[in-house]
Parts: structure tokens; sequence; C-alpha cells
């Protein structure tokens, strides 16, 4: 069933709704297909990919917090060719848009990602992943930098006439800078915030937690601090924003769109509830009757207050 | 495999700090492989990782079945609250492998090693065992005597030989698993094995022996359970990929993953 009410056009995204599953909690959507159907998501975005195969860090990878939870997977996957041939042909299956994350360790490497995937009629739209806090080159050299965030983005726009958002770090100190930044360079969209930067410790050891010591967090604990920055960046600027952190339901969501976001991204819910997609766009249809709203858009901030 | 508020029937203390808890529920139906776990969500909402836990035995008339587990940390103390008649969300089963428990011929000998923890899916596979009349010698290993549990849930079961080690001596032989193992001198068909990893790694000599079969269940830390996170994975023994514990395994063949 589809609710009018709930569509989404984004540039390169035409979504039912506008949640979608986020990059590296849904792999490539394999292991979530057996749990629902995945054309009642408004896209998928999938696992962040490099140009070759990536096996990722040691374990453990991940650790609880507080409301949330620390990882440090590594970018593990295929390579951006298997994930051509084999992983896309499958969400092809499906009646849903893909939001191809991209991370490199160079410039080149982003491009050669995006080179491999342009093609590929499922693949809506790239979203650029300048912000994984757990590899040592794997992107977030560029998303602390406004001036390497910039050429990053002018760079893959050559190479690709499908629309690229930006997948914005929130370990910055001033987040609007580097949104305004991939902006002029040619951005279609942003997408934040990625995880925060964190660490545990065990006390029995005296080490840290993760293999690779220190991990992103994310969960319902990073909430605030991603919708803060989500209304930072609407006042600035009027690209489309797909935002997340923490969000586990509708009520979260509507909050989202209230600070600016036009569309939103799942996480770490999907791993406590694996039907956590689907139920948050069955409340969202209950929560527009509720505030008697026509449109999801008309939630949103209009940003640009400046 | 679904996900099913299930009902908690019975959860109790059968050793220090290690809880029996038997839930009931349509997904009993769906076990079948000694091995496979539950991924369980933590009560009170705010703990954000399921907490997975090995099946240890699944009573198909009554609708039940029986995981046992160690309150370690915050999620398995709430556990421990958890009173008959509370509902618990539960993902399951999960894991695609078991221990090949329909393998052994009956004139073969299976030896089941396992430590702490480990052993509640060892009671699952020697269960599978006895029931297809093959004869086994259950090695298990706990620190000391207040944490000992299944000793007579094992010697039960027809076909049983079973040894029980404690590392302080208070109970059983003195020593680890490892420990009872050099006084044998029987070349097992098969083994059968789950428990810390040095355990596990002091057992892959054994299972390099020419004629031994040896799997190993893995435990780590988990996220999603179901293949799409990859926190839980492990190197194949070549080093060249890795596995998945909660989808490819969580058992294997010592010969393919790397300890």
């Amino acid at each position: 069933m589809i609710d009018p009410r709930l569509q989404v056009k984004l540039p390169g995204l035409t979504m039912k709704n506008p949640v979608m599953p986020a990059s590296g909690c849904f792999a490539f959507g394999r292991e979530y297909a057996q749990f629902y159907d995945l054309s009642e998501l408004g896209a998928v975005a999938i696992k962040g990919t490099t140009s070759g195969l990536r096996s990722g860090n040691a374990t453990p990878r991940v650790a609880e917090t507080p409301s949330g939870m620390l990882n440090a997977i590594g970018l593990q996957n295929p390579g951006a060719e298997a994930v051509r041939d084999a992983e896309l042909p499958f969400l092809a299956n499906y009646d849903v848009p893909v939001l191809a994350n991209v991370s490199g360790s160079t410039p080149e490497e982003y491009e050669e990602v995006i080179r491999t995937l342009t093609d590929v009629e499922n693949v809506g739209a790239f979203e650029l992943n300048i912000s994984c806090p757990n590899v040592k080159e794997g992107g977030i050299q560029f998303g602390t930098d406004p001036e390497a965030a910039a050429e990053l983005t002018a760079a893959v726009k050559r190479i690709t006439s499908k629309p690229v958002y930006v997948k914005l770090s929130p370990n910055v100190t001033d987040v609007t800078a580097i949104a305004l930044a991939v902006e002029s360079a040619g951005a279609d969209g942003l997408s934040l915030i990625n995880t925060l930067l964190g660490m545990r410790m065990d006390w029995q050891t005296g080490k840290p937690v993760l293999a690779n010591e220190k991990g992103g967090l994310s969960g319902p604990a990073v909430k605030p601090v991603a919708l803060r920055m989500i209304y930072d960046v609407r006042q600035v600027t009027r690209l489309p924003i797909i935002g997340m952190g923490g969000i586990q339901t509708a009520e979260d969501v509507i909050e989202f769109m209230i600070a600016g976001a036009d569309a939103i991204a799942v996480g770490t819910a999907n791993f406590s509830n694996p039907f956590a997609c689907p139920s948050i766009i069955q409340e969202l249809s209950k929560w527009l009757e509720r505030l008697d709203i026509e449109h999801i858009g008309d939630i949103r901030q209009q940003g640009e207050t400046v | 495999m679904r996900n099913e508020m299930m009902t908690v029937a019975k959860n109790q203390e059968i050793a220090a700090n290690t809880y029996e808890l038997t839930l009931s529920g349509a997904l009993v139906n769906d076990i079948s492989k000694a091995g496979t776990f539950l991924h369980i969500e933590v009560p009170g909402g705010d703990l954000v990782l399921r907490r997975p836990i090995s099946i240890a035995s699944v009573d198909p008339v009554a609708g039940t079945c029986t995981l046992v587990y160690k309150e370690m940390g915050e999620g398995t103390k709430r556990l421990a609250r958890c009173r008959p008649g509370d509902l618990l969300a539960v993902l399951g089963p999960l894991g695609n492998t078991g221990f090949p428990v329909e393998s052994p011929q009956a004139e073969d000998h299976v030896l089941l090693i396992g430590g702490g923890v480990g052993v509640p899916p060892l009671y699952y596979a020697a269960y599978e065992l006895a029931k297809r009349k093959v004869t086994f010698t259950v090695i298990l290993g706990f620190q000391t005597k207040a944490a000992v549990f299944y000793e007579e849930q094992f010697r039960y079961l027809p076909g049983s030989e079973v040894q029980i080690m404690t590392d302080d001596g208070s109970y059983g032989g003195q020593g680890t698993v490892i420990d009872a193992l050099k006084t044998r001198t029987d070349r097992p068909a098969w083994l059968f094995s789950c428990g810390p990893r040095g355990m596990l790694r002091a057992l892959e000599i054994v299972s390099a022996q020419p004629g031994t079969k040896g799997y190993v269940s893995l435990e780590e830390r988990m996220g999603c359970g179901v293949g799409a996170c990859l926190a839980c994975v492990c190197e194949t023994a070549d080093r060249s990929s890795y596995r998945k514990i909660c989808q490819d395994g969580p058992v294997f063949a010592f010969k393919e993953v790397l300890l």
C-alpha cells in the first residue's frame, strides 16, 4: 500500500516514503529481504563500497554504550565490481531506488567506484562517504577539511551525471562550512550525520574494548547531536538533506523533518528490530492523520532563514 | 526465522550467576540445529543490541526451548530478573550451521568439549547424538564447583561418559579440559566443541589428528545477528577472507577458520 502523502522526490531518488535504511546497517539488502518486501522502502543506501575488496578491522568490532553502540567495522565490502555484478542485480528485483555509498582512500578510488557503478540502472544517486571514522584512509580526511571535501565533490561530479549526496561527519568544529563548501562544488544533496568518534575501555583488561580502539557512536544517544547539526545546516542551504542519527520511531522522523531533513535514514534501529523501517513507515501515515497534515513535506522546515 | 514475543516459562539460577531460561512460542517449531541461537532484546528499551544466546534444548511437545546464559553485564542482569509470564522479543533461530549430529555412524566415538557458557549448545548436540544411539564422551570445564551445571543432564543421556574439570580442583578433576584430554589415548572420530578462544585454540591440535573431524561453535560480539552489519566475523584459516559467525556459522569445521 502506497500512501501518496508520504511520497518524497529527491534528486535521483523518487521515494514512496522518506524512509531508507542507512549505509552500513543493511549490507546490500539480502538479509532484511527475509523479513519484508524491500519495495516498501523509500530507498536503500548500500554498504560503503570501495574499488577493491576490503576485509575490514579485527574483532571486536562493536561495543554497546548507553542508548547506543560503537562500531569499527572498517568498510568491509566485496569491492565495486562485485557490488555491480552480484549485489545491485539482487536489489533490482525490488521497486526501490539505490543510494550507492562510495568510500575510498584517494580521490582516484572514489572516481573508480563511481565509474564502475554509474551506469547501473537501479543506482539513483551516489552518497560520498567522506566521514567514515574507522579506517586510517577511508574518507574522513576529506570530510574534515572544507577544501578537500569540495575538491573531491567536484572531481566525482565531473564523471557522473547521477546526483551526488555528500555524507557529512559530525567530527568537525563547524559542519556548515563543509556543507557550504560541497554545495559550491556541485553537491546535489547532503546526508548527515555519520557516526561520532568514540571509545570504550574494558576495566578487566585495561584496554579499549574495540580492536580498532576507536569507533563510531550511533543510536539514540546521538539523536540530539544529529538534530542540531541538521538544523544548523538547514539554516545555510536549500540542498536536500537526508537526516540520520538514532532514529527509531515515526516521532523521531517528524523531529528530523522539523529540523530540516527531507528524507531520513534508519541505522542502528535495524539491529534491535529488523522490522524498524516498515514499522516506522506505517506509523508515519498514522501520524499524518493525527497531526492533520496533507503531505509529509509540509513538516519540513523551509530553511535558509538567513 | 521469525521475530516473536516469546513468553518466559521459567528463569532460574542453576549455578553461580548462571541462569536457565525456558521460553515458549511458535518460534520453537523452527529450531532444528544444535548450535543455533536466539537473539533476545533486553527489556528496558535503552540497550540497542540484542543478546545472542545458544539454544541448549528444545521440547517440541511442550512448545518450549531452553537457553543457558551467564549474568555478565547490564543486559544479562536484566534478563536474569525476568519472571514467568514476562514477554521477551526474540529473533531466531539464527545461524545456518549446527553441529553435524546426523553424520557420526553408530560405531563412531564423538568427543564433546565445552567450557563455561560454551556448554549449552553441546547439550543440544549430545541429546541429538543419544537419540541416534551414538556413544560420546563429554569433558566440561568450569572455574570452580559453584559454576558447574548440566552434569546430571549429560549423565542421564544414554551412551554418555562425562568428565568434569575445575580450574581450582574444587570439583571433578583439577585443571582444564585440555589437561583432561592429555590423559586420554583414544582418537575420537568427531570432536564438537564450544568455549573460550584459548580452549578452542588448544583443541585445534586434537582436531588436526588424522581421522578426527573437528567442529567448533564460535561466539563474538554481535550487532544485527542476521549477517548485515559485519560485526561478528572471523578470518578463514587461509586468511583470505572472513566468515560471518551469525550467518555462515556459528558452527565451523576447525580447518575452515582461524581461531
